[in-house]
């Protein structure tokens, strides 16, 4: 194939990839959250963080070619209490001195009815990667979308307590992550 | 011979001396339990500790509520006639003032706990909803007020049981004993 030819056929190229790809999205940070709930002696509180990053590759009629990856900024956590965030960023919890970032990836996809989906990805936490299932809601509208959902993990599973840490009657294992993401199409 | 729950002109009954008393041992594991987290490091221990203190201290609130109660429908017995009328004052304004502690201090600690997102458990049974949302100049305020109000809850107490002492060892009235479950020698006034 002669050298020109073969440049005719990368904008087809293109073309088709473009087609393939479910749609990416790109995620507004001022209006997106990711919160979660812990049960610190027996109470249950919410904490969030603050910054964290999503790129949302989904089309509700192509989750074959949809992908999720999160990127959350683990020394943003924010419990609203300055004490409890140094503790949690210390080297017997998040250690983000070592491990400042967690990273959600998800490819595995599928269609509850309506607007109602599930995903079964593998968040990477303090080292360990494990899988996590999540469900979620992806509803549109004529600016974008709202992809709201939780999932639930054992924090031990990941190491999140060392020490004294270990302790489930003081944190319990389970947590429970929720997110509310506005995209916007890219 | 029936047992009489209810208090008399003379004396108080055994509810009221429960409820008292309850308060008593629960106030003092109170001071325990909170001297014990100052010395305590950001961990488990500390955790565990304070949510302890927070269940006994709602505890405290409720009794309080109900002693309240029980003392509004119940004959409050007479302060001795041979006393001076300060003394009958300050006896007044001492239990007033207690009654408010026993009240207050609670709520100050559950304020403090809102204002730090750190929700109260009652012993992991139920978990009360905030009073108010985060916020540190709240915690500062309420944590120097429960810190404050321990210390005249301290000597208020004091005061309390050494009037108590002098009415029994120098006015040598029944003031105290009334208020003993085991004192049954001046039950006749009725």
């Amino acid at each position: 194939m002669s050298r020109s030819k073969s440049l005719l056929l990368l904008p087809a190229a293109f073309i088709a990839s473009l087609a393939l790809a479910a749609t990416q999205w790109t995620m507004q940070p001022k209006q997106s959250e990711l919160t979660f709930t812990a049960v610190q002696a027996g109470a249950p509180f919410q904490g969030k963080f603050d910054t964290f990053s999503a790129d949302i590759r989904f089309d509700p009629n192509d989750i074959g070619n949809s992908r999720f990856e999160v990127k959350i900024d683990l020394a943003s956590v924010n419990s609203s209490d300055g004490e409890r965030d140094d503790t949690l960023r210390s080297s017997d919890l998040f250690a983000v001195n070592k491990w400042p970032t967690a990273t959600y990836v998800a490819e595995r996809f599928e269609h509850r009815g309506g607007t109602k989906f599930a995903a079964i990805g593998k968040l990477t936490l303090r080292g360990v990667t494990r899988e996590v299932p999540i469900e979620f809601t992806f509803e549109t509208n004529k600016s974008g979308a709202w992809l709201k959902g939780s999932g639930k993990l054992k924090r031990l599973d990941f190491g999140v307590g060392q020490g004294e840490w270990k302790d489930t009657e003081s944190v319990a294992n389970e947590v429970q992550v929720h997110y509310a993401l506005l995209l916007t199409k890219s | 011979m029936s047992i009489q729950l209810k208090n008399t002109e003379m004396k108080y009954g055994p509810i009221a001396q429960l409820f008292h008393w309850v308060i008593v041992v629960l106030v003092v594991t109170q001071f325990v339990l909170a001297l014990r987290a100052d010395g305590l490091p950001r961990g488990p221990a500390l955790v565990h500790t304070l949510a302890l203190h927070k269940s006994v201290g709602i505890t405290i609130f409720a009794l309080a509520i109900l002693r309240l109660t029980w003392r509004w429908l119940n004959p409050v017995p007479r302060m001795p006639p041979s006393s001076p009328r300060w003394q009958h004052v300050a006896a007044r304004i001492s239990h007033i003032a207690l009654y408010s502690l026993l009240l207050i201090m609670p709520l100050f600690g559950w304020l403090m706990s809102s204002a730090r997102n750190f929700p109260v458990s009652w012993f992991g049974v139920a978990t009360l909803p905030d009073l108010i949302g985060p916020s540190e100049q709240a915690f500062d305020f309420f944590h120097e007020g429960h810190k404050l109000l321990a210390k005249v809850l301290f000597v208020l107490a004091l005061l309390h049981i050494a009037a108590a002492l002098k009415h029994h060892f120098i006015d040598r009235d029944d003031v105290l004993l009334r208020m003993l479950p085991w004192n049954r020698k001046r039950e006749t006034g009725h």
